[in-house]
């Protein structure tokens, strides 16, 4: 009776490990359906970023389920708030990874919670398309770490870069004293002087006070003629708002946090629109709204809007396309391993997107499945173009920058990946 | 360090403390007399903000949207009082207690606001013309109004505690609610007063908050509540003077140590300075008595 109960214990004890392996590493049940975790903050702070993601994930679902699914399973988008904090990411991380028995890796986590987050889902053998920008991860050896957005030193690269081209030579360094913004700067300064620059202002800010006008005067005093940023629309509309108001408004170059309808709206408001496209541009990694994978993307993501609150919004926005990249790469990894277990198809993330001879090229899950169903080997070229992993699962590409005029975003010109490659050397 | 960013800066932190004035003063004003630690100030500011937008939204002018905002804080935070604050105080909730019913009510708030409004940022439309140049500093019509409505809100409650019948009462309520009550004072009445002049306060705050900062959120408010206790513990907690002094010290303290300093620091530097006149003076700047009391009901 003893020895009964003691086993029962044991087995009792060993139930929640077995369920948590099962997550990570188990082949899903026939028929099951199989869950892409949104893994990113849908309220707080960065309550923009859960949206944006949403408008990858639900097309991509939607064209893989169209096309039969996944080895006789469908798949589905299911959101995980992080709330933007690691003290809340990290239950969701466990939660999910409990709870949800088929899943098949997820999108995210963000910078706000990547460095708390993404040593639980590699040890739990969940593929992640991160979306965070943190250099920490340039070199990481994750092994089910894959990032296909720019890591945010390739970011600063890509700012000073366009500020030279436009002959800046002077600029201030306007950043969050967050570790996301701040983790722009040592790469934007160091490029930016070595093309002859100079940094001539560059102090953390505070976010959201009810007043930047001391800092406004003391930019001021240092003669930029171009001021770099990253800080959220808050601090953004009053810092520029009083930059206009008592000396009106210099050039302004942001990263992509500034391309987000949010920043776009309150910025926006604050300063006018006139003065919008005059003044601004921001840079985000570059994804040509056209060719064969994005018209299968955009068509998909319009055709959502019972899911995607006003699709349209996302048809430009690299994240969005880049989840949704990451969605069709995780099912088409799963075919070319005949299975949805993650610790055997994760290799193939790889195998599916490097190019190489003989290799076919595909634009969509629908002509990767019917490839791989005929034997070939694919390369996945993606809506926000090709992907090429390097050692570290990192994959970089070029930088577009864009105004925002009458309510749009308009192209104004781009930065190569080989001139960032040329600097970085 | 030039005087020629010194000076501005001063100027610069005269409008963050007139800021800081009207809420501080609402703040400690609703903690002397009811002794309730209400977190939930900023969210009723930003409520107020909200209410402010939607005036004008419909095209009517910032000045009438300053009265819709302070009439909205003083009605709801009369209303917060006797539908939610007094029945637990009635209980037998003590201080601490109410404060974590305060924290419920913030969180009730913010998630209204974002339900009602969405995740996103709003502006009071409102025309904003060019600065104006005084003794070397540097203001817009916006921020001289705010200052002028500052100055302004305190003398009337600087008239209203010296000089009326209500202020007399305020004070000895906040001093010993019982002893009033014995005294003939109609407290349940004084607090209801309080809460509307304190709440009156509280919105017109997060209206001229958000008159200011150009772009706000349902947190908006929130955000800027730390500073308004430390402008109230600086002066003495329940000490409406004390509140605009606190509120001088921090506002012109921040802004010059953003001038000078980095201004990451900003907030740093204003709250050393809170902790080293605490250390001198526990009961804050212009409280004579540390009180120990009771939730007043």
């Amino acid at each position: 009776m003893r020895l009964a109960v003691t086993a029962l214990a044991v087995a009792l004890a060993l139930l929640p490990v077995a369920a948590c392996s099962s997550s990570g590493g188990g082949s899903s049940s026939p028929a099951s359906t199989l869950v892409v975790g949104e893994f990113n903050p849908f309220t707080g702070p960065d309550a923009a970023f859960g949206p944006e993601m949403v408008g990858g994930c639900i097309p991509a679902i939607r064209l893989i389920n169209a096309g039969g699914g996944v080895l006789g399973h469908k798949m589905s988008c299911v959101q995980e708030d992080t709330r933007g904090d690691p003290a809340d990411a990290v239950p969701a991380a466990q939660k999910m990874m409990a709870t949800e028995t088929s899943l098949v890796g997820v999108l995210g986590p963000s910078s706000d919670e990547a460095l708390a987050t993404v040593p639980l889902l590699n040890t739990g053998h969940v593929p992640m398309f991160v979306d965070t920008g943190q250099a920490a991860f340039d070199h990481t050896t994750d092994a089910y770490f894959w990032r296909i957005t720019p890591a945010d030193d390739v970011k600063g690269y890509a700012m000073a870069l366009w500020a030279h081209q436009a002959g800046y030579t002077r600029a201030a360094a306007v950043f969050g004293n967050d570790a996301g913004a701040q983790s722009d700067v040592p790469t934007l300064v160091g490029a930016f002087t070595k093309l002859g620059g100079t940094i001539v202002y560059n102090k953390p800010f505070a976010l959201d006070q009810s007043s930047y006008r001391s800092e406004v005067e003391s930019i001021l005093a240092t003669h930029p003629q171009v001021i770099f940023t990253e800080v959220d629309p808050q601090t953004a509309a009053t810092f520029l708002s009083e930059l206009q108001q008592l000396h009106g408004l210099l050039p302004v170059i942001g990263t992509e946090v500034s391309l987000q309808a949010p920043w776009l709206k309150a910025v926006n408001t604050a300063i006018g629109a006139a003065s919008m496209a005059k003044y601004f541009e921001g840079m985000q990694p570059y994804a040509p709204t056209s060719g064969p994978a994005w018209q299968t993307f955009n068509k998909a993501l319009l055709a959502s809007g019972s899911k995607v609150p006003q699709p349209s919004q996302w048809s430009s926005d690299p994240y969005s396309m880049t989840y949704y990249d990451a969605v069709n790469i995780m099912a088409l990894a799963m075919l070319a391993a005949n299975s949805t277990s993650p610790a055997v198809f994760n290799k193939d993330v790889m195998t599916v997107t490097e190019p190489g001879s003989g290799k076919t090229v595909v634009t969509s899950f629908a002509a990767g499945k019917a490839a791989l169903a005929a034997g070939k080997q694919i390369q996945y070229v993606g809506a926000g173009g090709p992907i090429v992993f390097n050692q570290w699962h990192n994959s970089t590409g070029a930088f577009e920058a864009a105004k925002y005029v009458n309510g749009n975003l308009a192209l104004v010109g781009s930065v190569s990946a080989a001139q960032i490659a040329a600097l970085t050397k | 360090m030039a005087v020629n960013t010194i000076i501005p800066a001063i100027g610069f932190g005269i409008v963050t403390a007139s800021i800081l004035a009207v809420a501080g003063v609402g703040f400690t004003l609703q903690f002397g007399v009811t002794n309730i630690l209400n977190l939930a100030y900023g969210d009723i500011m930003t409520a107020a903000a909200f209410i402010a937008y939607l005036v004008t939204s419909a095209g009517l002018s910032v000045w009438l949207a300053l009265v819709a905002g302070a009439a909205f804080g003083s009605v709801f935070s009369v209303l917060l009082n006797r539908c939610i604050y007094t029945p637990f105080v009635r209980r037998g909730t003590r201080l601490f207690g109410m404060i974590i019913v305060t924290i419920a009510v913030s969180l009730m708030v913010q998630n209204g606001l974002l339900a009602i409004f969405g995740a996103n940022f709003f502006s009071l439309k409102m025309s904003r013309p060019a600065p104006v140049h005084i003794a070397g500093m540097v203001f817009t019509t916006v921020q001289l109004a705010i200052i002028a409505i500052a100055v302004v809100a305190m003398l009337l409650i600087h008239l209203l505690l010296r000089y009326t019948k209500l202020g007399k009462a305020m004070r000895a309520t906040a001093a010993d609610p019982d002893l009033a009550r014995n005294c003939g004072i109609a407290t349940d009445r004084v607090i209801d007063l309080a809460w509307a002049i304190s709440g009156a306060l509280c919105g017109l705050a997060g209206v001229i908050l958000v008159m200011n900062v150009t772009a706000f959120t349902d947190t908006t408010g929130a955000q800027f509540l730390i500073p308004i206790v430390a402008v109230a513990v600086l002066g003495g907690i329940g000490q409406p003077y004390g509140a605009m002094l606190g509120a001088l010290v921090i506002g012109i303290t921040s802004e010059v140590a953003a001038a000078i300093f980095n201004p990451e620091y900003k907030d740093v530097v204003a709250f050393v300075i809170l902790v080293i006149v605490l250390l001198a003076r526990p009961q804050g700047i212009l409280s004579e008595v540390a009180t120990r009391k009771e939730v007043a009901a």
